[in-house]
């Protein structure tokens, strides 16, 4: 994924190395610049279209990436809103006798509304019935063009907006297209190097961890549409001022394909990529004159083979650093002492109470009324057999699940159920049974996205980099470092997380969580496939998070380890209280002995 | 010395090449420079029908001319440009012609909403532009002083159809319908609105998807209001065979007319009996077609015959071929009366056309009047009756 | 007027329904949804009229000609799109790699058969256009026998409920010792076969042409959306109440208005309810 020069950056010690690090990264978007601003004096006006038409496409393509790549919306049918831009603009041209800029501008609030329309059956449906929806709107659009003649001129047409010298040229238009461009790029790089750039990700890759962490998937997303919808129609403008005169019949599936195609090649979540994507795809066909016939058919064929051999895309191949080899041996020592960096004392606070709650799936009581208390400062331990209802207890908590009956309080406030992207303000932060992370993003990412709603920027100050998206990117980072070091995963913080082993998953999971200043921590199974020494450091550093002052629910079923660290124990049975107190109490309890610790 | 194919040199019976007089001998200013035609051309895709016949016949008149020693000794150069029907590759071509590969004038597009998209920017350019698309709005002597069409438009179309459903077959009540792509919607209005006009009584008019499996209710309805003709605008040949076959259920003998398509050979196995093919009638052109003794007009007939093993006449429409051999002509022709392939030069020539016989028709081009076929010369065919690409008149034209 | 509307409603309406029931049958074996199953029906029509009309093979060859043919359409996605992403993490990629082969598959016969719609081959003569006609009975026939026989397969024979088996529940079933490849392959012949016998039965109404490929795959998946993931039953229910929607919309307000009201009515009917009208809610995901 690309990300921010800081991550790899912060990890270097001399000056220098810096610099080069970040002119290496720089270089592939200078080599562009370079060749964009040289390409006027050297090729004829053929060479201006095309390059038009590439930077055109690119404004559409650079929104789009951040629903398809970015949040991994399968918005196949976006030349619905290429074409009631390039409408909008056209007809408020030619029947109303508006400036062209002006047109583009309506266009984009046309645009960016019609996005959220297109984009609103992405919150309610799964990947597959979205994509269909998205091709029922490019219907709907084209038919409705085709249909409204009195407005759209229906099969024959509109002229296309008309722009005033010096943009009256061929190369003068391409000198436009390209600042459109170049906007399109700063600002979606903007957007991918942000913390809403980040929560995308994490909702595509690990939705549930992004919705524990406070990510409202509804208003990120619907955002995300808003914007991209904006770019796209504007590009229709743009579009239609190319073309000279627009039909319904330019519209075609086939641009559709050609857009969504760009982006997988470039790769997911990375910019470079679907730019080099779109500008391959759209130079491509004037070198293969004798396959136009076939271009359609070669273009999925690309796909395809894109999926099959190289998901990851043009990205993936430019992606030198995660080449360099992980040394076998890596120990995880965590340093629990810079632990006060993080968590201030936190005086005596509330607890969080479940009174009586019952959840059933189905027809079986997962949970059946329990009561349970986790109270600041204390390692609360809940163990049980498998299927005894832990995890499900630790999702009514987080809001997941909403219990039938029974009661959530924090302190005397009742919590809202099935909302668990509230839970992160109330510093509540957890864990899963199976790490939840973002394979292509770095281990400092996926932490950065625990402290999400840190940040006080909004989206539009993040597209602008305004200074207070600096510096929520400065405290995050900070933050995110500092949390790593804790873990003991600083050495680690610019890899690939997917290259991590399950254990280093793990401890991540819990840096993560440590980024909100939790006041209480719901940890499910963190000592799972982690080795002995592993496990003496983890309850370790449990404990002296719980110093600190903040509440731990520890689900596990490592015996050991719940006696060793809780404060109290509560074990469960068939979704009820079997036993609760102390660890000698349990130890000693009889049913307990005999349900579920044997001997 | 100057050859090329001319409809003259045919009624002199036989040998294609012929020779005219040349004018003053003037000064090679370029005399090894070819001449460049671009030729964009929808050869694959949907719609690509036009445009096959018309390659023929343009490969064709090229290589004649080129045989004989080209045009004051300049060989033609050809550059074709296949567009798939999509005005975006059109647009993208038409600008690589200008600018990239130096062409001197250009035919085509073959389909409308390539040729709206492309016409602007030719004009921009200046670039001498001939194409057979049928939009009205396409020519506009003023606007773009550099587009010439060969072929009627849409209005002249329209014209011929309805004078032959309101004065030979004497309907006052007809059906006016279209499938729901961009030219069957506008075909379909433009239409109506002139048969009202006209007086006629318009029961019916509908848009019908090309895919609709069904067409049974369109047509009842046209009968339950009476309709004694039914005109339509649609190059969906599947659909028209649909209606066919819907009035031969309905044991209605209500004649079809309109647009050319429904006169392709294909639909010849979409009927369910051949039968159904009769009484349908399709714009035409005199020159291609055969009269009441079943002969082709003469300059036609020597076409053909000098053609044969050639061209393939069979499988598509006469009138795209040698409609075709008359561009590359008339290119020709510019070129040798004016001795250069500078722009003006061209469209200045042309704008002397006056009752130039190509095989398609007596071609006039004036400086206001860009659309040059003459509208006496549209006929309607019978559309079942083709044989070599070209189609018998309907009943009640004289001869 | 009525009687002709429904009959070619309910005609189009079991096409559609035939071809919901097989993306079911491919999700059932592989939980994918798959972009290829308008494909395999327009390709029903193709090879129908590749044999039967331009190679000549008598009918009661060419059927089962181009079952087959269909059928190992199915077995090449299941090979080529399927398969290797099923073992991604990645859970998308299929809609990618289906939808990528699907349009092969589609700009493959628009080039090498054709552009236009090709006649299919009256196949019994029976009828002669009105409401009686072969091709609105043979459509709704096929279905009936399609589902019918899905139903008996999945409930009372033993390589049935081994296809659920591997659906339901993909490790318990391995541990049982099924061969879950060779049955996910057996599947997807199967979801090939569906489709093409719709698309054959089809074929008089619709003619052999390549853009039915995107047709059906938008029409059929509807009854999908409207009946429910898996419900082959609730995708019959959808697929006739599609057709008879159609054809009353292309009668009362043209064709053009017709698939805006089509599309438009669909999406608001899968935002109220997400998992069809007889669906049933998904599994935690936590």
């Amino acid at each position: 994924m690309m990300s921010a020069a800081r991550q790899d950056v912060a990890a270097l010690p001399d000056a220098m190395a810096r610099g080069l690090v970040l002119l290496g990264r720089a270089l592939p978007w200078v080599a562009l610049l370079a060749v964009a601003i040289t390409l006027p004096f050297v090729a004829n006006n053929y060479w201006a279209v095309i390059a038009s038409r590439a930077a055109i496409y690119w404004v559409l393509v650079a929104g789009l990436n951040l629903v398809v790549g970015f949040a991994g919306q399968l918005a196949i049918g976006y030349v619905a809103l290429l074409t009631l831009g390039a409408y909008t603009s056209s007809v408020l041209v030619a029947r109303l006798g508006l400036d062209p800029f002006v047109s583009f501008a309506a266009a984009g609030a046309v645009g960016a509304i019609a996005g959220v329309v297109v984009g609103l059956p992405a919150l309610r449906l799964r990947t597959f019935y979205f994509a269909m929806t998205t091709l029922g709107f490019a219907t709907i659009v084209t038919q409705v063009a085709l249909a409204w003649q009195s407005v759209t001129g229906g099969g024959v047409g509109v002229a296309g907006p008309v722009m005033p010298a010096p943009f009256d040229t061929p190369w003068g238009f391409y000198v436009f297209c390209l600042v459109c461009a170049a906007l399109s790029t700063w600002v979606t790089m903007n957007v991918a190097r942000s913390r809403f750039g980040r929560a995308l990700v994490a909702l595509r890759d690990a939705e549930v961890a992004a919705e524990a962490n406070g990510v409202s998937k509804p208003a990120l997303l619907l955002s995300v549409f808003l914007l991209s919808g904006g770019s796209a129609a504007v590009a229709g403008g743009l579009f239609a001022t190319l073309q000279s005169y627009i039909t319904p019949d330019a519209f075609t599936f086939d641009l559709s394909v050609l857009f969504f195609i760009a982006i997988l090649i470039g790769g997911r979540g990375s910019i470079l990529g679907p730019l080099l994507g779109t500008i391959l795809l759209t130079v491509l066909p004037e070198f293969a004159a004798p396959l136009v016939a076939w271009s359609t058919f070669l273009y999925a064929a690309l796909l395809l083979a894109i999926v099959l051999l190289m998901p990851g895309g043009i990205a993936d191949l430019l992606d030198f650093r995660n080449r360099t080899a992980l040394a076998d041996d890596r120990a995880i020592l965590p340093r629990p002492a810079l632990l006060s960096a993080m968590l201030d004392h936190i005086a005596a606070r509330d607890s969080i109470m479940l009174r009586g709650v019952v959840l059933s799936f189905g027809g079986v009581r997962a949970i059946d009324g329990l009561d349970l208390d986790i109270r600041p400062g204390e390692v609360h331990g809940l163990i049980g057999p498998n299927g005894s209802g832990k995890t499900t207890t630790l999702n009514v908590i987080s809001g997941f699940n909403a219990p039938e009956a029974g009661t959530v309080l924090l302190g005397t406030a009742p919590m809202r159920a099935g909302t668990p992207w509230t839970r992160a303000a109330h510093g509540i932060a957890r864990t899963f049974q199976t790490p939840r992370s973002i394979g292509e993003a770095s281990v400092l990412e996926n932490v950065m996205v625990g402290g999400t709603i840190a940040g006080r920027g909004t989206l539009l100050e993040s597209l602008f980099t305004l200074p207070r998206h600096r510096t929520d990117e400065r405290l995050l980072t900070e933050r995110g470092m500092q949390a790593l070091r804790i873990v003991g995963l600083d050495a680690l913080a610019g890899v690939r997380a997917d290259r991590l082993q399950h254990s280093e998953l793990r401890f991540m999971e819990i840096a993560r969580a440590l980024m909100l200043h939790p006041a209480f921590l719901l940890l499910d199974e963190p000592a799972a496939g982690l080795s002995a020494e592993e496990i003496r450091r983890l309850g370790e550093l449990i404990v002296q998070i719980s110093r600190r002052g903040t509440g731990i629910l520890l689900v596990e079923h490592h015996a050991d380890l719940i006696f060793d660290i809780c404060d109290r124990i509560t074990v469960l049975n068939l979704g009820r209280q079997l036993a609760a107190g102390t660890p000698a109490q349990i130890r000693a309890h009889k049913e307990v002995v005999s349900a579920y610790l044997g001997g | 010395m100057v050859s090329f194919v001319t409809r003259r040199d045919f009624t002199r019976g036989g040998v294609a090449l012929g020779i005219a007089a040349t004018a003053l001998p003037r000064p090679a200013i370029s005399a090894n420079d070819p001449i460049r035609i671009g030729w964009l051309a929808a050869l694959t895709g949907p719609s690509s029908t036009p445009a096959i016949g018309f390659d023929r016949g343009v490969r064709y008149a090229v290589q004649q001319i080129n045989a004989a020693g080209g045009v004051k000794g300049r060989m033609i150069e050809l550059v074709t440009r296949d567009t798939q029907g999509d005005p975006t590759k059109a647009v993208n071509a038409t600008q690589e012609m200008i600018s990239r590969q130096g062409v001197h004038a250009i035919w085509g597009p073959t389909n409308s909403g390539e040729s709206l998209a492309v016409t602007p920017i030719m004009a921009r350019f200046k670039m001498p532009n001939m194409h057979p698309c049928v939009v009205d709005s396409l020519i506009d002597a003023v606007k773009y002083p550099n587009a010439f069409r060969l072929a009627p438009s849409n209005g002249q179309w329209d014209d011929a159809v309805r004078s032959y459903c309101l004065n030979i077959v004497k309907a006052k009540k007809v059906a006016v319908i279209g499938d729901t792509t961009g030219y069957g919607v506008s075909a379909v209005n433009a239409s109506v609105a002139a048969f009202r006009k006209d007086g006629a009584d318009v029961v019916y008019q509908a848009q019908i998807d090309a895919t609709q499996p069904d067409v049974m209710p369109d047509m009842l309805r046209m009968k339950n209001g009476g309709a004694e003709a039914i005109v339509v605008w649609s190059v969906s040949a599947a659909m028209e065979a649909r209606l066919f076959n819907a009035r031969d259920t309905l044991h209605w003998d209500v004649p079809f007319v309109g647009h050319p398509a429904m006169g392709t050979g294909d639909i010849k196995g979409l009927v369910s009996k051949p039968a159904n093919w009769d009484k349908v009638y399709i714009i035409g052109y005199r020159s291609c077609s055969f009269d009441a003794s079943g002969k082709l007009p003469d300059h036609t007939q020597a076409f053909v015959d000098s053609v044969k093993g050639k061209i393939e006449l069979a499988d598509t429409s006469l009138w795209w071929v040698v409609s075709g051999v008359d561009v590359i002509n008339l290119v020709a022709k510019a070129v040798a009366e004016t001795g250069s392939t500078a722009s003006p030069d061209i469209i200045g020539y042309w704008n002397t056309v006056k009752d130039y016989p190509g095989l398609f028709g007596d071609f006039t081009f004036t400086p206001q009047q860009h659309n040059g076929y003459p509208t006496s010369e549209v006929v309607m065919s019978k559309a079942n009756s083709a044989h070599m690409g070209a189609f018998e008149l309907a009943p009640g034209y004289a001869s | 007027m009525l009687p002709n509307i429904i009959a070619a409603g309910l005609a189009i309406g079991a096409v559609y329904a035939l071809i919901g029931v097989t993306y079911n049958v491919m999700f059932s074996a592989s939980r994918v949804m798959s972009f290829t199953a308008g494909q395999l029906g327009m390709a029903g029509g193709v090879l129908g009229a590749l044999f039967i009309t331009r190679l000549g093979v008598p009918a009661i060859i060419g059927f089962p000609l181009a079952l087959g043919g269909c059928a190992l359409l199915g077995v090449v996605t299941e090979i080529v799109a399927v398969r290797p992403v099923l073992s991604s993490l990645e859970k998308h990629l299929y809609v990618l790699s289906t939808l990528a082969f699907a349009l092969m598959i589609q700009q493959f016969t628009a080039i090498e058969w054709s552009t236009e719609p090709q006649p299919f081959p009256r196949l019994f003569g029976l009828g002669n256009g009105g409401v009686a006609d072969e091709k609105f009975w043979l459509p709704v026939i096929a279905c009936a026998v399609s589902v019918g026989g899905l139903e008996f397969l999945y409930r009372h024979t033993l390589v049935g409920r081994a296809f659920l088996a591997i659906a339901e529940d993909n490790f318990a079933a391995r541990a049982l010792g099924l061969p879950e490849r060779n049955l996910r392959m057996a599947s997807f012949a199967l979801a090939g076969a569906i489709g093409g016998l719709a698309g054959f039965s089809a074929g008089e109404l619709l003619l052999a042409f390549f853009a039915n490929g995107a047709l059906l795959n938008f029409y059929g998946f509807v009854p999908v959306a409207l009946g429910g993931l898996g419900n082959n039953r609730g995708a019959v229910i959808g697929g006739l109440g599609l057709g008879l929607f159609q054809q009353a919309a292309n009668f009362i307000v043209g064709g053009v208005f017709a698939s805006v009201a089509v599309f438009a009515v669909f999406i608001i009917v899968l935002l109220a309810a997400p998992q069809g009208l007889f669906g049933v809610p998904p599994a935690r995901r936590v």
